[in-house]
């Protein structure tokens, strides 16, 4: 079991970057100058499908100031993508525009306001064409084909069933159907993206605002028939992710042909506006559900059946079809599933991977459907997630390997604070509503994006020559859930060494080993399993030498926050990490040491198989409580609840802090937030203004707790995933608390007060009939 | 107007004398250069950010006179004339963070650190302002800066924190 | 963003503005606090070619007490100036809440009472507790000054009846019989949310009748309308919540909103009703609050 007495892991540790954060210092993308630098800029396409007859670009180069206008026969028209399953997008829309933003041509000038007028001057003549808008009929015979490759605007179906689904309905007490609609929401970083693209002396070096050097270098040396060693991707600092900055944008690939063409450095980047058009955010969906249960409301079995709205290209949209229903069975035991989802291509932005990837809808069907599920039994809607909460050291019926797992803790535990009993006992005043919800992810995906043999994550750590510093070389990327910190806490913890005095070089695929970076809350495990490894084996390299130098046997020697000391003899004298990696430097060299990080083989052998495959998973409740006035449908929030199984802490500050992010995305999901559209596809609230994230006032307070006693296995320490799971069960959560408070079910999201309104005023109709 | 050329392509330019953390920049700009592309671009400040352009976010967030927090992205150059201007540059003094800075680190108020700036900058209005806020008035001082990250509640926490009272939640 | 080039003009007097903007026609606009001039040009909503900006003119930012017109405020006032006014704290809180109520701090600190109003959107917030407390506005053009009532300045969404050459210098709340005032924004989110429905009330109240009242509402026509109907139903009326209910019964038959992305007609009708009754209350029992 887990080794409590940690010196560095396990403390709320002051974040590694945050003094250049707090006083403005800190550089992002979009803050980086370079001698002679240009500003790019792409134009996007005002129709969402449109033929591209001709474009017209002499006008824009009269501007003074224009260095190039390139279009799609400037670029590599080699057809790229995140997901390898489907590469079906171009640098530069060769014959046909597919959404409103849709990249035709792009320009390098002297500066922005040049880019602006150059844009403007551009003369493209389109062949308007109906654009496919409806995700739910985009597969009518009437309507025209998006990808010439994908008959039926159908971008992938997925068909898997575990068991005899029929059977299960067949022997169940009781079966009941429901279905849930989702929306599109948008990740909405507060840093716009940007890249600034550097082609020199056959040596490409792009800075960007990215989730993943790794896999941008390898898709930029693809796109450009480069080798990977002579493209170079640095991350600066990162303004927020979420998922929406994980793939390519267009950006690198035409700023780097832009920087290629001119022989100056390029930055280009995005404003808000432009940024909804690029998208990659949440899938919208209808998600149809079915369940059989015993007299007892155990779960015999499940159908799910899902379509979902992709948008115009594929994404990461494959991963986010599969995890749609991959993750379900895994907070609750569900012994026979069926599984069916069609992403459908439609001529609106595409959709990813944000946060939770795939599951956050899904899981708000599932957990609304169990409160249905639930009252209809007249079963408590604590004890029906108790009767069928996921067991640690099991396996699920789609062959995820679970070690730990706190489902049924985490589940006493949010009754006990949210004091869930003696409300349900003795009620609640009028309008006032609790809900409860479960949520799980994975810690790290088993499999990475593109096939590779490649491992997941490496490192290297060397000592400063007189040992007062150690650097932490990682490809890691910190997009601001803290990364940088606890990998300096877990290096230090390895090597008995002091956090304070660590240093990294991260997020540069030139100075440091691969690592695939920041998304499917991976780092934790993997990274930190990696910086783990090169960390002990600083640790015994030091009590070698140190052996040596005491006179004593290595295995009497520990050495803990940079002091080697005796075990057996106490009265030794200790002596300084400082002094024996000075000594080690001057007799043996560079005090070095490297970590790698490969997960096991996971997972079954069906198609789709892999993903949803994790060495570890996550595993959370949500409790929420609401007050909901009668008359305008406002939700008030009372407070939430939120207890999680995430194996050991690494640092405690952190930890809470990305409960609250992700709850507060989630819960901004759940009643504000909607990306809309007009009836030609153009998005009509692209501003922060229109799509309203929440504000400071509107934030509810939060309890968030975590298991103290979890420990995972295939961990570092026994640490495990927290920044997405806790988006899991936050819009379920509400939901069923508005249902608890009011009666009346909102089957759609968001919940606004709007819909509440409305299902209370049908909710009176129907009474007064 | 006599502080204004027009340059040979017959642009309109405007000498403006802008005061930022204490130092006075004479530069020249166009009538539509906005401040924070001034402060920006001109004086290399780039911890004022710019996030959506349109004054929702508060990622750009200045005080003008030292105390009053505003959006430089709907401010113009030329509007910002003979005015003083506080910056995320100006909160610390020289290698001593302000006591806000500090708090920010110690209660994890920031993640991704892009609206940071902002953040600190009308928290600092606000406490000298009202160096007692509610926890209400907290909230409402920094309801202009749109953070993505946090959920806002440390940073709630590290404000009551730093004006010395008892941190709620 | 791209904010597209323009002339500047900061002129020293408001009659040298008047004469650039007469000077120049519909080409021309004035600056202000620039909060929605300068998005709207950003966003290509508005096109100016020609700013008037009116930071030099200092007279138009105080906000005073004058006996026998009542209380001015200045035109330059900021939305926050109206926040912390003493003036107004003491004698119409219900004005400096309402100001309070508007985007959030940063756009207060900025954005401008005579912005608020010439931009002449539907949903801001000001115009209806202006209305509501039959206040007026004094306009100076190249002929000189004239005075309207403030519900006379709006013809459309983006839309005054000022002539090109004039500037709103002065917002003046009379001396009133009215006991009353409250304004309620009904919002989609805490801050930086547009009014889905704005309802100010102003009531008389004596001896628990209702002597005189007047309702205004925000965002849910093209301009800030006045709920006549519902006045003249409370005229005379004893308070009690049944007659709160009928007026708000009645003020939403008297609004026509439309339906965006934001709430539907069908909802924001509704709204009106419930924000009706619900000022009319707090105004009755809090007085200005």
């Amino acid at each position: 079991m887990s080794e409590k007495n940690f010196n560095v892991i396990g403390k709320g540790k002051p974040r590694y970057d945050g003094r250049v954060k707090v006083t403005g210092a800190a550089k992002y993308c979009g803050d980086l100058k370079f001698p002679n630098m240009l500003y790019g800029k792409m134009l996007g396409s005002p129709y969402a499908h449109a033929k591209i007859l001709s474009i017209d670009t002499s006008e824009a180069m009269k501007i003074p100031g224009v260095k190039a206008v390139i279009t799609a026969k400037d670029v590599p028209s080699l057809k790229y993508g995140i997901s390898p399953a489907r590469w079906d997008e171009n640098c530069l829309c060769i014959e046909k525009a597919l959404f409103v933003g849709d990249k035709v041509a792009a320009v390098a000038c002297v500066d922005e306001e040049t880019c602006y007028k150059a844009l403007k001057a551009i003369k493209v003549e389109y062949e308007v064409l109906k654009p496919v808008l409806d995700y739910m009929h985009a597969d009518e015979d009437d309507m025209p084909q998006i990808h010439e490759k994908y008959a039926k605007n159908i971008n992938t179906e997925i068909h898997q069933e575990f068991g005899d689904i029929k059977k299960a309905f067949a022997e169940a007490h009781y079966v009941r159907t429901d279905t849930f609609v989702g929306q599109r929401c948008y990740q909405c970083p507060i840093e716009p993206h940007s890249a600034v693209c550097i082609w020199q002396d056959n040596k490409l070096t792009v800075y960007s605002s990215t989730q993943s050097v790794h896999y941008f270098q390898h898709y930029i040396a693809r796109e450009f028939e480069l080798p990977m060693g002579d493209v170079r991707v640095i991350a600066p600092f990162v303004g927020g992710g979420f998922g929406g900055k994980l793939e390519p944008t267009g950006l690198e690939f035409n700023g780097a042909a832009l920087s290629r063409i001119t022989g100056r450095p390029v930055k280009m980047f995005y404003d808000r506006q432009e940024m909804f058009q690029h998208n990659r955010g949440r899938h919208q969906g209808t998600y149809k559900i079915t369940s059989g249960v015993d007299k007892d409301g155990k779960i015999l079995g499940c159908h799910v059946d899902f379509q979902t709205d992709g948008g115009a290209y594929t994404s990461l949209g494959i991963a986010t079809a599969y995890y749609a229903g991959a993750l379900l069975p895994l907070t609750y035991e569900i012994p026979v599933y069926k599984f069916d989802n069609r992403r459908m291509y439609t001529n609106l932005p595409a959709c990813g991977a944000h946060r939770g990837h795939g599951a956050p809808q899904p899981k708000y069907a599932f957990e609304s459907h169990m409160d249905n599920i639930a009252k209809a039994m007249g079963i408590d809607p604590l004890d029906i997630r108790l009767r069928n909460a996921r067991r640690p050291n099991t396996e699920t019926v789609n062959n995820f390997k679970v070690n730990s797992c706190g489902m049924k803790e985490c589940l006493e535990r949010a009754g006990e604070l949210s004091d869930w009993r003696k409300k349900k006992k003795e009620g609640l005043p009028k309008g006032r509503g609790i809900g409860i919800s479960t949520g799980s992810f994975v810690t790290g995906a088993g499999y990475p994006i593109y096939r590779t043999d490649l491992p997941h994550a490496s490192c290297m750590i060397r000592v400063h020559e007189d040992g007062t510093s150690a650097t932490l070389y990682s490809g890691t990327v910190d997009i601001g859930q803290g990364s940088h910190t606890i990998l300096c806490q877990m290096a230090a913890e390895a090597m008995g060494y002091r956090y304070e005095n660590m240093k990294m070089v991260a997020s540069d695929t030139e100075t440091c080993p691969l690592d695939f970076g920041a998304y499917a809350s991976r780092q934790t495990l993997m990274s930190g399993s990696a910086v783990k490894q090169a960390g002990e084996e600083i640790k015994r390299q030091i009590i070698d030498m140190a052996s040596t130098m005491l006179n004593l046997p290595p295995e009497d020697l520990k050495c803990e926050l940079g002091v080697i000391s005796s075990i057996s003899r106490p009265k030794v004298a200790p002596i300084t990490f400082e002094e024996v990696a000075r000594r080690f430097f001057v007799l043996r060299g560079p005090l070095i040491a490297k970590g790698v990080y490969t997960p096991p083989r996971l997972g079954g052998t069906f198609k789709g198989a892999p993903v949803g495959t994790s060495p570890a998973y996550s595993f959370c409740v949500q409790a929420a409580e609401v007050q909901i006035d009668e008359e305008t449908g406002k939700i008030d929030v009372e407070r939430v609840w939120d207890v999680h199984d995430v194996g050991q802490v690494i640092n405690p500050v952190n930890l809470h802090g990305q409960v609250h992010g992700a709850l507060y995305m989630g819960l901004g999901e759940t009643i504000w937030e909607q990306v809309h559209f007009d009836s030609n596809g153009k998005i009509v609230n692209g501003n922060l203004g229109g799509y309203m994230i929440m504000t400071a006032l509107d934030m509810p307070p939060i309890t968030s707790e975590v298991l103290e006693d979890s420990y995972e296995i295939a961990g570092p320490w026994g640490a495990k995933e927290v920044g997405e799971g806790a988006t899991n069960p936050t819009i379920g959560a509400f939901r069923n608390a508005i249902f608890d408070a009011m009666g009346v079910s909102v089957n759609s999201v968001p919940l606004t007060y709007e819909k509440v309104w409305r299902a209370l005023k049908e909710k009176r109709e129907s009474e007064n009939k | 107007m006599s502080n204004m050329i027009i340059d040979k392509d017959g642009v309109r330019r405007y000498v403006v004398s802008i005061t930022v953390n204490g130092d006075e920049y004479t530069k020249m700009v166009k009538s539509n250069t906005l401040l924070v592309n001034f402060l920006r671009d001109a004086l290399d400040l780039t911890g004022t950010k710019k996030g959506c352009e349109l004054g929702d976010c508060g990622s750009c967030t200045v005080l003008l006179d030292g105390k009053t927090p505003i959006n430089s992205c709907l401010m113009l150059a030329v509007e910002a004339d003979g005015r003083e201007f506080i910056t995320v540059e100006g909160v610390a003094s020289h290698e001593k963070l302000d006591h806000i800075q500090e708090k920010f680190i110690e209660h994890g108020a920031l993640q991704c650190g892009y609206c940071t700036p902002g953040m600190i900058l009308s928290a600092k209005a606000l406490l000298t302002r009202n160096p007692k806020p509610t926890e209400h008035e907290v909230r409402e001082a920094i309801a202009g800066n749109l953070c993505r990250c946090t959920g806002y509640i440390n940073i709630i926490k590290a404000i009551m924190d730093a004006s010395g009272q008892e941190i709620p939640m | 963003m791209y904010l597209p080039d323009f002339e500047y003009y900061a002129p020293d007097s408001i009659a040298e503005a008047c004469k650039l903007l007469s000077q120049f026609g519909p080409r021309a606009k004035v600056l202000a606090g620039g909060t929605d001039l300068i998005a709207k040009m950003k966003n290509e909503v508005l096109k100016p070619e020609i700013l008037i900006s009116i930071k030099k003119l200092d007279q138009m930012k105080k906000i005073e007490y004058v006996p026998g017109k009542g209380v001015v405020i200045g035109a330059r006032s900021t939305h926050n100036d109206l926040v912390n006014s003493k003036v107004l704290n003491e004698k119409y809180l219900s004005i400096s809440e309402a100001a309070h109520q508007m985007a959030a701090n940063q756009v207060r600190n900025a954005g401008t009472v005579g912005g608020n109003i010439s931009n002449a959107v539907p949903s801001a917030d000001l115009p209806p507790i202006f209305i509501a407390l039959n206040a007026a506005v004094k306009v100076t053009g190249v002929k000189g000054e004239r005075s309207l009532a403030l519900e006379d300045v709006f013809a459309g969404p983006g839309k005054t009846n000022l002539t090109q050459d004039e500037i709103i210098t002065e917002v003046i709340i009379p001396d009133q019989k009215m006991t009353g005032s409250n304004y309620i924004k009904f919002g989609l989110r805490g801050a930086g949310a547009l009014a889905v429905v704005g309802v100010a009330v102003a009531v008389q109240v004596e001896n628990n009748v209702i002597k005189d009242a007047r309702v205004a509402l925000g965002a849910v026509a093209a301009t800030p309308v006045r709920a006549k109907k519902t006045e003249e139903f409370l005229k005379g009326k004893k308070v009690s919540d049944e007659v709160l209910a009928e007026a708000g019964v009645i003020a939403s038959g008297e609004c026509k909103p439309i339906s965006d992305v934001r709430a539907s007609a069908e909802y924001r009708t509704d709204m009106v009703r419930v924000f009706t009754k619900r000022a009319l209350r707090a105004a009755i029992d809090k007085g200005h609050v």
